[in-house]
């Protein structure tokens, strides 16, 4: 009985990637090339960006030695008998790794390094994306031979799309015995021109086509590549600000980088003296910590912490800050980079705000800003001004520096006021915590990651930490003991960050033995049908 | 639709001595021109939508041949364009997907099945079962068995599919029994070959009209007394003339084996998977020469008993592989065998899983079993362990993993119409509280997914409106229907509007308006913009279903009092439109229409044109919509009102921030949502929209540097 099998591809792309293409391509290859090849595919609602499948076998005798005999092809790809696997997305490979197509022993996996976030990874409030090493390490352990590059830079590297990069690669990688002249007439379309008369679509699908093959036939370009890419991720590495003398001295070498940083942030916020006021606190934080921890076996962490969140929530934004980031060249230049315009082209740019009562009322005084919310509150719905203001333009431009000159009138302001009393709140929580436990400090400190934003998104941050602090940092609990607290604690901010209704926060709350956070009151447009009347 | 399918249609010009290449849905669709068939309807859906798309747009060539072709307002429409087969010597086929469409056909099947046909009659299905199914998991095979059609499930090779449309016709003009085929989803997109034949023009048709109708006779119609008759001909005569010809043709495979005291046998639809399960049990070779006897089904309704018994008798075990539940196949050979006293041990089910696909890996775990236990001598350790081997790895990565991958289910394209319609539903609930939605069939379903997760029930095609005739009587607050304009043409006008308006219901009806059956591919309906309207389109980015009033006036005609248009990308007023229909004092039908035309069919009309544009240096404005960076707030409120793939995130590029910010990448076709969404729920002030001008003219150009330079001199660094 003949034991001749076919070789056996599995092609996982996302919706409009060109997998039909791709796999159209490598039959036509294969015929051309005179063997015997199917493909299958399951492209149901590909193009609606979901995962989608292609498989494709070829039998590697060539027909003409076939005598006539024709090979049954699986049409579905089976378990732990594939050859290959290539994918366009991490994630999809592991995926389908994990579904146990790929055998250690037999599966060559190629795979791009690019990740398409799904939604469920998108829409948390923390950060939600799964951990691109922990999936590379799947590829490694449950692949035969594995080959790893960003197919997705590539593509747009040679102006095509991703199909022509995975063909490349298949090529490349020998999986299939045919030529590579093979595969690029059938991607020329049959079209034997020179290069230069190529169609543009044809053409700039070789160049794609030919970088894969060189990087996954040839291993060190391959290295090559991917080291470029890797250098090319962490682009124009952010200034590193200085540290004056004397706060170096004032603080240990572990804070020196975050403490620069948040200097120079709040100097750029506001002025030296607000920044001297972050000093100030930071010192109470990291007198805290010398008590608790004089040896700094933590590398005071405490302290550094704190030097990130105080200065993030020092520097709360408002629409002062954000006339002030909007208005700035360095952010036009950005930009055009981002909408990727030519030198000659005109990038209009038109920003979205929308500032409410609390906005404006933020930049008065206690009194009157009490009287604009109050009138607010009064109101059916309440105020808002959508704005499209066009930077771009003189006008816009002007009122956004306007705006952003303001800065004088942020420190008398009712909101400053609020935010330094509740940072003042936060700060006593967190020496008081680090003088009783060193973990407890350090965990209250990270509930500065609470805090972030704008309008409603800062409100509820705010309401969560001062929840937190009050019922799991001071109040009685059934176990009160500093490491429980902690503990809590942690569990807490994770859950704030779970959802934003904050269902896993007051569960969390509960299992503690602390309250739930108390219900807002919010308006409600109530429409009760009645009961049918009885006669 | 925008999509060209001219490289399909010359494909279907081929003739003898030509080789096809291709899918097989498109193999199927040469099939019937090659049966000389004389009209074609039926209604779209995966995975046999090509066959529709195809012949819709080779009109040209069908005029020809004189086939017409009709792309029916839902499926019972195509089955009942049938009865032309009842009275005249007329082929027809009608596809459509597999269960749903069967079940809205079946009233005018039965109808059908009950006098006969005379005329070759082939109904193309779409077995859409298992992986990548998108309906619920219920067999075609039981509408053959209640009605009284034959089932074809051809193996899947494109030469034997193609043969076997050309015997469908021919069986069904044999049975005067109509012939269902069913094809799964990987047979219709398998690409293969086939040696073709010239197409035959059909004798009567399109060119060659008939001159007078049939004569008047009773026994055509499904009427009773008649009907009592039809009855006992489906037994007596349609059967066995159907077996006869199945026997004679030989459209069942015999494939024999070494082992012949055993046997198998298999729908032809599964033949491919079930040979190499033997293959990799080491029982059958890449050519599928077996070592055990295989029945192959190709037909799979009526079954013929003198063969089925001649296949078993003798032998020590036969396995009957069929997927899906019930076993039909399986209780019917049993009761024959039965019947024939024949001894023969049967296995089926007992081995093989009752539900769902049948996999390579799962048909060869059942096939191990009926190997250990009548062929235990077999060789099985290599076998072995490639099952084990792929369990314990499954459970290796998932330890790996920790928790599991987040799923990847499709969703609303960039820039689609009808993801602001949930963002604003979203919103309009935290104002008037939650609602019963009463969900549908269409892209719309996508809003059941993250971030929307909107929706309590799905009872079909068009059915939302009518689904909730029971909810809303019993609560306080209204129920919301979403329907799509497929769905509403497809039949929610009827089943949902009519009687909403006819029961003076308290009720609340969106309406999809984006102008195509777009979760199907993209078909035109009836309330699609005409051609002229897009060739004379001046600016052709924008949507044009509003130029197509088809569903506002049939709303208006039919009596609804309580009508809204609004364009799906104005959130806000969504939002307080829903509100106002949510709390009215209106208790009638309220209808609001979202306007916005699909988005896939506008990029390909937007596409070309802007390269044109470019390639002649006109002016052209490209949109596109930003997060700045420093703004954002990392809590991603944005994407949870969205969910567009272009709205993602990336690193904090502030080394003091830890959580990940918004960023719109490159594919944003700047839909707007982004930009209305900051503003209807008051989302942190990071977006901005750019307008890029190409190829500006010279005043603008002037405007551009003086405002430029005054701009810069206000800017700080």
């Amino acid at each position: 009985m003949n034991r001749t099998q076919p070789i056996t591809l599995l092609v996982c792309a996302l919706g409009g990637e060109g997998g039909g293409v791709l796999t159209e391509w490598l039959v036509d290859t294969a015929r051309h090339a005179g063997y015997a090849a199917q493909s299958t595919s399951i492209p149901g609602v590909a193009q609606r960006t979901g995962a989608t499948t292609y498989y494709i076998e070829v039998f590697p005798v060539p027909l003409a030695e076939l005598g006539g005999r024709r090979p049954v092809f699986s049409l579905s790809p089976v378990p732990g008998a594939l050859d290959a696997i290539v994918s366009s997305e991490l994630l999809e490979t592991t995926r389908q790794i994990g579904n146990g197509m790929s055998a250690p022993q037999r599966t060559l996996v190629i795979t791009s390094s690019g990740r398409t976030l799904t939604t469920a990874e998108r829409m948390q409030p923390g950060d939600g994306r799964a951990d691109a090493q922990r999936l590379l390490d799947v590829v490694k352990a449950f692949s035969r031979e594995h080959h790893v590059f960003d197919m997705g830079t590539v593509a747009r590297d040679a102006g095509t799309v991703v199909s022509a990069v995975m063909l490349g690669a298949i090529a490349g990688s020998g999986l299939f015995p045919f030529p590579r002249e093979a595969y690029e007439q059938v991607v020329r379309g049959g079209d034997t021109s020179a290069p230069e008369k190529l169609s543009k679509m044809a053409a700039a699908s070789l160049r794609g086509f030919a970088k894969a093959f060189d990087t996954v036939g040839t291993p060190r370009a391959q290295a090559a590549l991917v080291t470029r890419l890797l250098s090319s991720q962490g682009d124009e590495a952010p200034v590193q600000p200085t540290l004056s003398a004397e706060m170096a001295r004032a603080f240990p070498p572990p804070t020196h980088d975050m403490l620069a940083l948040g200097h120079a942030r709040l100097v750029d916020y506001q002025d030296e003296t607000y920044a001297a006021l972050y000093l100030e606190r930071l010192q109470q934080a990291l007198a805290a910590e010398r008590a608790s921890d004089p040896a700094g076996a933590h590398g005071f962490a405490v302290t550094r912490e704190m030097a990130r969140w105080l200065a993030l929530w020092m520097a709360f934004d408002d629409i002062v800050r954000v006339a002030e980031l909007k208005s700035r060249a360095s952010r036009a230049q950005r930009v055009r980079n981002e909408v990727k315009a030519a030198d000659d082209d005109i990038v209009r740019v038109y920003d979205h705000f929308k500032p409410g009562a609390p906005e404006f009322a933020a930049l008065l005084p206690a009194s009157l800003a009490h009287r604009v919310t109050a009138w607010d509150r009064r109101r059916k719905t309440p105020f808002a001004l959508p704005l499209k203001v066009g930077s771009h333009s003189v006008a816009g431009m002007a009122s956004l520096r306007v705006l952003a000159s303001l800065r004088w009138l942020r420190k008398r302001g009712s909101r400053f006021a609020e935010e330094q009393a509740l940072i003042e709140r936060w700060l006593a929580a967190v020496v008081q915590g680090t003088r009783a436990d060193w973990r407890l400090g350090h965990e209250l400190a990270l509930c500065g990651r609470l805090i972030k934003g704008y309008g409603s998104t800062n409100e509820r941050g705010k309401r969560n930490l001062l929840h937190v602090i009050d019922h799991l940092a001071v109040a009685p609990l059934p176990d009160g003991s500093p490491a429980a607290r902690a503990a809590a604690i942690a569990a807490a901010r994770e859950a704030a960050l779970a959802d934003e209704a904050g269902t896993a926060l007051d569960a969390t709350l509960m299992r503690h033995g602390a309250p739930p956070r108390p219900v807002i009151a919010q308006p409600i447009r109530w429409m009760k049908r009645p009961p049918a009347a009885t006669p | 639709m925008e999509v060209s399918f001219s490289k399909e249609i010359e494909a279907l010009r081929l003739g003898a001595g030509d080789t096809f290449h291709g899918e097989g849905i498109l193999a199927i669709t040469k099939g019937l021109l090659q049966s000389g068939v004389a009209y074609v309807g039926g209604y779209q859906g995966a995975p046999v939508s090509h066959l529709l798309d195809v012949m819709v747009q080779a009109k040209p060539y069908m005029d020809e041949l004189g086939v017409h072709v009709e792309a029916c307002s839902n499926e019972a429409s195509a089955a009942a364009m049938l009865g032309a087969s009842i009275h005249y010597p007329l082929r027809g086929a009608v596809t459509w997907k597999s269960i749903v469409g069967t079940n809205v056909a079946a009233d005018a099947l039965s109808n059908l099945s009950s006098p006969g046909v005379k005329g070759g009659v082939l109904i193309v299905v779409g077995e859409d079962y298992g992986e990548g199914a998108s309906v619920i998991q219920e067999r075609t095979h039981a509408y053959a068995l209640k009605s009284g059609m034959c089932l074809l499930d051809p193996r899947p090779d494109l030469g034997v599919m193609v043969n076997m449309v050309e015997h469908g016709f021919r069986l069904s003009e044999h049975s005067n029994m109509p012939c269902m085929m069913e094809l799964r989803i990987r047979t219709c997109h398998v690409r293969g070959s086939f040696e073709c034949k010239n197409n035959l023009a059909p004798l009567v048709s399109t060119r060659a009209l008939m001159e007078e109708p049939a004569g008047f006779d009773y026994m055509r119609l499904a009427h009773p007394p008649v009907t009592f008759r039809h009855e006992k001909l489906k037994g007596d005569e349609r059967l066995p003339a159907a077996r006869r010809y199945i026997a004679e043709n030989r459209l069942n495979e015999l494939i024999p084996g070494t082992h012949a005291d055993l046997g198998i046998v298999v729908q032809g639809g599964l033949y491919n998977s079930l040979v190499r399960s033997l293959q990799q049990l080491g029982l059958a070779d890449a050519f599928g020469a077996t070592d055990i006897p295989l029945l192959v089904l190709n037909v799979a309704y009526p079954l013929v008993p003198e063969q089925v018994a001649d296949f078993c008798v003798g032998k020590r075990a036969v396995l009957v592989v069929e997927e899906g539940q019930p076993e039909y196949i399986e209780q019917e050979i049993a009761t024959l065998l039965r019947r024939r006293d024949i001894q023969t041990p049967l296995h089926g089910c007992d081995m093989l899983p009752a539900a769902g696909e049948y996999g390579v890996e799962v048909l060869a775990t059942g096939m191990a079993q009926f190997a250990q236990r009548y062929l235990p001598q077999h060789a099985q350790h290599s076998a072995q362990g490639w099952l084990v081997g792929n369990r314990e790895r499954r459970a290796a990565v998932a330890t790996q993993l920790e928790a599991p991958l987040p799923a990847r289910p499709p969703s609303f394209c960039i820039g689609c119409p009808e993801r602001p319609v949930f963002a604003a539903l979203k919103l309009a609930q935290q104002d008037s509280g939650p609602v019963h939605i009463a969900a549908d069939i269409g892209c719309h379903a996508f809003g059941t997914f993250e971030p929307f997760s909107m929706g309590h029930s799905i009872l079909g095609y068009g059915m939302s409106l009518a689904s909730r005739a029971g909810v809303s009587p019993m609560m306080q607050r209204r129920a919301l229907s979403i329907m799509g304009d497929g769905g509403f043409w497809h039949n929610g006008l009827l089943t949902g509007v009519q009687s909403a308006l006819f029961n003076g219901d308290d009720a609340v009806l969106l309406i999809f308006k984006n102008g195509y059956t777009s979760a199907t591919g993209t078909q035109d309906i009836i309330s699609t913009p005409d051609d002229e309207m897009k060739e004379h389109a001046v600016d052709k980015q924008q949507s044009l279903v509003d130029k197509n009033q088809t569903i506002e006036s049939t709303l208006k005609g039919l009596g609804v009092q309580w009508l809204r248009t609004v364009h799906t990308y104005r959130v806000d007023k969504m939002r307080k439109t829903l509100n106002d229909a949510f709390t009215s004092d209106f208790n009638g039908l309220k209808v609001i229409i979202a306007e916005g035309e699909c988005q896939l069919e506008r990029q390909r009309r937007i596409k070309p044109w802007i390269a044109s544009l470019l390639k002649k240096g006109e002016r052209v404005v490209r949109v596109k919509y930003g997060v700045d960076e420093d703004v954002c707030n990392g809590d991603h409120a944005c994407i949870r009102l969205s969910g567009c793939p272009t709205l993602t995130i990336k690193d904090n590029p502030d080394p003091l921030k830890v959580d990940p910010v918004a960023v719109v990448i490159d594919g944003c076709v700047g839909c707007g949502l982004c930009g209305e969404n900051a503003h209807a729920a008051t989302l942190c002030p990071s977006f901005y929209r750019a307008e890029v001008v190409q190829n500006p003219r010279w005043h603008e150009r002037l405007l551009h540097s003086v405002r430029g330079a005054v701009v810069r001199a206000l800017q700080p660094a």
